[in-house]
């Protein structure tokens, strides 16, 4: 298995604001890595500044043998990076379809294109039905697909979900988990994922992280979190 | 001779109009580009009654002053909830509407305006003082310009001035703290728009007319230009911008032969130029807020701030209360029972459209205890607080203070009520020093009314002193005392955060809503406001705060409740809430 | 003053001087609304480009460069196009070069800022033309008599086929805008930046360069007025003044996030009122009336926010147009 991710001793945070500290992680090539952790414990700032919206304040991040410390969004994005956000991931006042070719808007291959739109599609078929609708009148689990078809387009090796569970109904997360896990499978994708529902998360995983006021004070793999009789310590 | 006093009228009678628009741009944070229409209702006041109706500009100015208050307080009115590019255009619009207005009505003069102030100079007077000649026109521009100094003085640097400041920086985050900031920008607005008309009616007067063309948009940006210029916030830096800018003029005609169109050109160019400058480079102005003259020319910097590199990785010293001992969570919770009750919400609800926010929420805080609220992301529990602070108002339920109703009050009102909230994001006023940030949270500051500013200046000062006590005290108890003049934007995040507490601490409110208190900051700080926490509620405070980190509220919390999908399912002890099976499930789903 | 003796022709008259002069307001709306939309920057010192667009095409065609071929000025066509493509580089300057770093140095108060810069742009550009090419009034016409002014009637309107001209073209831009934006992934990307920046950032949209887009595009279209205007009526340092603060209210009406068409219209219809209200008050009140619709507007906008939604503040966000 080769490592796809690499973050080294990796600061992060806003402005005068570190919220990120030490942060020494890894994913696997093929690999489902969880972080778990309670509001607030620097998840989502790890992984904006690992993707390049917010520069780091210090340490490295090694992506597919690259450093890729100091890119920016666009060029990690054309490198097979995608995040998809805990909230506001779809763009609202836009149909399906523009939100789907905003998402395809890096690759300049067209029929690559066209194909991942049928793959996105055949994934979700609510999608192709509903392509004109304006996404943010879409329920809430609709929406999750989008983001998901909005990641999916841009030809990922490594997809960072930010809590893709919040807001849903127990059987669509079971059915996006599910289209997350074959994708896996399928196409070799690498996943992260950063969850509160830490019951969904584990069924998927393969390692777990979790991280509290900025570092991560739990590495194991998903057999030994599965092992614990309760996971409120994660919290 | 002559021409160099006629120089200094005009300079002084600018210097006037960027005073009073510093009071509303710098220290209010509105920015209006319509001063010069305020400045033309006082100038065709003037020139109206004057020509047509023999008025004495004594009452002019009474009267121009009444308009300009009127008509500035109404558009504060509109532009009350309105972001700042609406202002700007509001501003815009108002001030082509009044100079078109002005410029089509035949009895003002139609597009020529009004020539002939001067051929009445009788009643160009002020107490037997006539000023014919130009020369005659300096002492009173002179007293002009004293009064209007001393006016916006008096309301800039004042408890009243504190609220503009706050009103500037965060308009939420003041009226939180219980001010009403609804009344305070019509006021000022009014007030800065009235000066504005009384140096109006002196530019006309001393001019000798009243045109569209003297009080255009030009002329507004002019003044505006000058404030900024001199430095927001700072009237002194008013004063010697509008000096240099207005020497312009006669320098370049002087010194460097233009002749007048190319002058005028000229020093334009060179205005804009130096806005576009100082925006890039020292967008504080000549004189920044709180700085004199004196301490620029000495290159003194406020203390602390080459320091804060290394005081901001050092924990605060504070006195640590020997009270807070490890008491067991069943001996808290003992406790709690037997406490009374401060807050009660009874059947509280609240859905916007199909989604329920809030669904029939029933819970009480008690006095000297802490509650907490958990639960997953979306239960809800931020929105309890908006609920309860009036931020939002509940379709059913009420909410109970010791007694009286405070169901649905405003922000401000609930503020006032003793029910006052922290920010998750902080919202500290970053321009402030932390004890100016402190200082908007007393309450009760007489300084705070423009009545009792001129009208009982002693109590004032007497009040503000002690506010000024209040507030280091609360610094001191978390520990900031000695970065009380530093400015909020230099503290590190866990320093920010005391200073919030300190803030909500200041208002000595009876119940105090804690938006995740420990969160963001490093572990190291962690304790620390654990401890702070403790204290106050120690101290007979009632205390509920929204955490995310179960360790926090465990050490902290007497009584939790626990919220899912905008629901109250359980309540007790920590503990007790996490040995429920059914509550993990909620939390983190099946496993 | 309403009265039946206000024959149809003077009506007709009216509504064809509206529908034209709204084309033109409708365009630099709608470049307006784009920059205001996508950047959050007010863009004071768009008239500047107007009256700047003006002057460099009068310049080209009448001045030319100092020696060589042209030095009795470009063809008209040449000298127009030349125009248009130097404000466009003004205006996208103005954004590489004073509006962004205001901004990212200046934080929270980055649109007080960028106004302030913007505001300083323009009163210095304006001086500077007038001190340049002097304060009067240049007449600007087709030396090569290509664009001939020329009078037609229809029924007893009259107009010229100038007017014509300009609305054509200034159709044709919001046409051509408006497919920009439904169609092309270009126009994707400038409406997700307006929508969601967070989001289009994660996606890997470059904003940077989309700002950069849409001051060429806004400065272009006010290019376009401007030289029409010049040939119709004057070329002088005061012409960007009034067409382009209507066009400030126009955006705002319309919303900065309508569609171009919707823009237009909102152009054409705050000009036909401008037109027709000329039927009932004086004209010299005309003027005035497109700020009184504002003040109507932002009155109604304001108090929907107080009285009917009062207590929905959000403590998160503040309303505005950027939402």
């Amino acid at each position: 298995m080769s490592v796809l991710l690499e973050t080294h001793d990796l600061q992060a945070g806003y402005g005068r604001k570190q919220v990120v500290f030490d942060l020494n992680m890894k994913v696997n090539s093929g690999e489902i890595v969880a972080i778990f952790g309670h509001n607030g414990s620097g998840k989502s700032t790890s992984m904006r500044s690992i993707l390049g919206v917010l520069p780091p304040l210090g340490g490295t991040v090694t992506y597919d043998g690259q450093d890729t410390t100091n890119n920016s969004s666009g060029t990690n994005v054309r490198g097979g990076m995608a995040l998809i956000p805990s909230e506001r991931f779809v763009f609202q006042d836009l149909s399906v379809t523009d939100n789907l070719l905003l998402g395809g808007a890096n690759d300049p291959d067209e029929a690559r294109r066209k194909a991942r739109q049928q793959l996105v599609y055949e994934l979700f078929p609510i999608l192709k039905e509903r392509e004109e609708q304006l996404a943010g009148t879409m329920s809430g689990g609709q929406q999750r697909m989008v983001s998901l078809g909005i990641a999916l387009m841009s030809n990922p090796k490594l997809l960072i979900l930010d809590e893709p569970s919040l807001g849903l109904a127990p059987s669509v997360v079971e059915q996006i988990f599910g289209v997350v896990r074959d994708l896996v499978a399928s196409e070799g994708l690498s996943v992260i994922l950063l969850e509160q529902n830490v019951g969904q998360a584990l069924k998927i995983a393969d390692r777990g992280y979790v991280m509290r006021s900025g570092r991560i004070i739990i590495e194991e793999t998903i057999e030994q979190m599965k092992a614990r009789d309760s996971f409120w310590d994660f919290f | 001779m002559q021409i160099w006093i006629n120089y200094l009228d005009q300079i002084l009678i600018y210097a006037s109009l960027a005073l009073s628009l510093n009071l509303l741009l710098g220290y209010a944070g509105q920015v209006s580009v319509a001063h010069a229409a305020f400045g033309a209702v006082g100038g065709y006041t003037l020139g109206y009654l004057v020509t047509a109706h023999n008025v004495p500009m004594i009452y002019c100015i009474l009267i121009g002053f009444v308009f300009a208050f009127v008509a500035g307080g109404l558009i504060a009115l509109v532009a009350m909830r309105l972001s700042t590019e609406y202002l700007i255009l509001l501003t815009l619009a108002w001030g082509y509407v009044l100079i078109g207005v002005f410029s089509t009505i035949p009895a003002l003069g139609g597009s020529f305006g009004i020539i002939s102030i001067n051929a009445k100079p009788h009643l160009l007077s002020f107490f037997g003082w006539s000023m014919q000649r130009p020369t005659d026109w300096l002492v009173p521009i002179l007293v002009l310009v004293a009064v209007t100094y001393s006016i916006c003085w008096r309301l800039g640097e004042s408890p009243f001035g504190r609220i503009l400041k706050g009103v500037r920086e965060d308009p939420v985050a003041t009226q939180s703290l219980g001010k009403n900031t609804f009344r305070t920008q019509i006021l000022v607005f009014a007030v800065s728009s009235g000066l504005a008309a009384v140096a109006g009616v002196f530019y006309s007067g001393w001019l000798g007319v009243s045109t569209p063309g003297v009080f255009g948009f030009t002329f507004s940006l002019t003044i505006f230009a000058l404030v900024i210029f001199g430095g927001m916030a700072n009237f002194s830096g008013s004063m010697l911008g509008a000096l240099v800018l207005t020497s312009l003029d006669p320098f370049l005609r002087r010194v460097v032969k233009f002749d007048q169109s190319k002058a005028f050109l000229v020093q334009v160019i060179i205005y804009g130029l130096l806005l576009v400058f100082l925006t890039r480079v020292r967008p504080q102005g000549l004189i920044p807020e709180g700085s004199t003259l004196g301490s620029i020319l000495r290159r003194k910097r406020s203390e602390g701030r080459t320091e804060m590199g290394k005081a901001s990785e050092t924990a605060p010293t504070f006195a640590v209360r020997e009270a807070v001992a490890e008491v067991s969570q069943v001996d808290r919770h003992a406790r709690w029972e037997k406490a009374e009750v401060v807050l009660e919400a009874r059947g509280i609800s609240k859905s916007f459209g199909g989604i329920i926010a809030a669904e029939n929420l029933d819970f009480v805080l008690k006095r000297g205890t802490i509650t907490a609220l958990v639960g997953p992301n979306g239960a809800g529990k931020t929105t309890v607080f908006n609920l309860l602070t009036g931020a939002i108002a509940p379709d059913t339920g009420t909410v109970t203070l010791l007694g009286r109703d405070v169901t649905g009050r405003t922000l401000d009102s609930s503020a006032r009520s003793g029910l006052v909230r922290s920010f998750q994001d902080v919202r500290l006023f970053q321009r402030l020093s932390c004890l100016d940030n402190v200082l908007l949270g007393v309450q009760d500051q007489p300084g705070e009314k423009i009545r009792s500013l001129f009208a009982n200046p002693r109590l004032v000062t007497v009040k503000e002193k002690e506010t000024h006590e209040q507030a280091m005290k609360w610094l001191s108890f978390v520990g900031m005392q000695d970065f009380a003049d530093v400015p909020t934007a230099s503290l590190s995040y866990g320093q920010t955060k005391l200073v919030s507490l300190a803030r909500v601490l200041a208002t000595e409110a009876e119940v105090l809503l804690l938006d995740e208190p420990a969160s963001g900051i490093d572990v190291k700080w962690v304790d620390n406001m654990l401890e702070l926490v403790l204290a106050i509620s120690a101290e007979g405070r009632t205390v509920c705060i929204v955490e995310h980190n179960l360790r926090v509220v465990r050490d902290l919390a007497d009584h939790s409740y626990f919220m899912e999908l905008g629901r109250i399912t359980a309540e007790g002890t920590v503990d007790e809430l996490t040995s429920s099976p059914r509550l993990a499930q909620a939390y983190f789903g099946t496993v | 003053m309403l009265a039946i003796t206000i024959g149809r022709e003077i009506f007709a008259q009216l509504t064809m001087n509206g529908i034209f002069r709204g084309a033109s307001y409708g365009l630099i709306g709608a470049g307006f609304a784009l920059i205001l939309g996508v950047t959050g920057r007010f863009h004071f010192a768009y008239g500047f480009t107007y009256t700047l667009a003006a002057y460099l095409a009068y310049t080209f065609h009448f001045r030319g460069t100092p020696f060589g071929p042209f030095s009795d000025g470009f063809p008209f066509i040449v000298s127009g196009i030349l125009a248009i493509l130097f404000t466009i580089v003004v205006g996208v300057a103005i954004e590489k070069y004073i509006y962004r770093p205001i901004a990212q140095g200046a934080g929270a108060t980055a649109l007080l800022a960028v106004f302030v810069a913007a505001l300083g742009i323009g009163i210095a550009g304006q001086s500077t033309i007038a001190l340049l090419w002097s304060q009067q009034s240049q007449g600007f016409y087709d030396k090569d008599q290509i664009v001939k002014k020329s009078a037609w009637h229809i029924w007893k309107v009259t107009f010229e086929n100038l007017d014509v001209f300009q609305f054509v073209t200034s159709l044709t831009l919001i046409v051509i805008f408006s497919v920009v934006l439904t169609k092309t992934s270009l126009g994707r990307q400038m409406k997700a930046t307006r929508v969601n920046p967070d989001l289009a950032t994660i996606i890997g949209i470059n904003a940077n360069r989309i700002y950069l887009v849409c001051f060429g595009i806004g400065s272009g279209f006010v290019a376009v007025s401007a030289i029409w205007y010049g040939l119709q009526y004057t070329v002088n340092p005061d012409m960007g003044a009034r067409p382009v603060t209507t066009a400030f209210v126009v955006a705002f009406l319309a919303g900065t996030a309508s569609s171009p068409i919707r823009i237009f219209m909102t152009g054409i219809v705050l000009s036909l009122l401008e037109q027709w209200s000329s039927m009932f008050i004086q004209t010299r009140w005309t003027q005035t009336l497109v700020f009184v619709v504002l003040f109507v507007y932002l009155i109604n906008k304001s108090a929907k926010d107080t009285l009917w939604g009062k207590r929905i503040i959000s403590i998160v966000t503040l309303q505005g147009i950027r939402g």
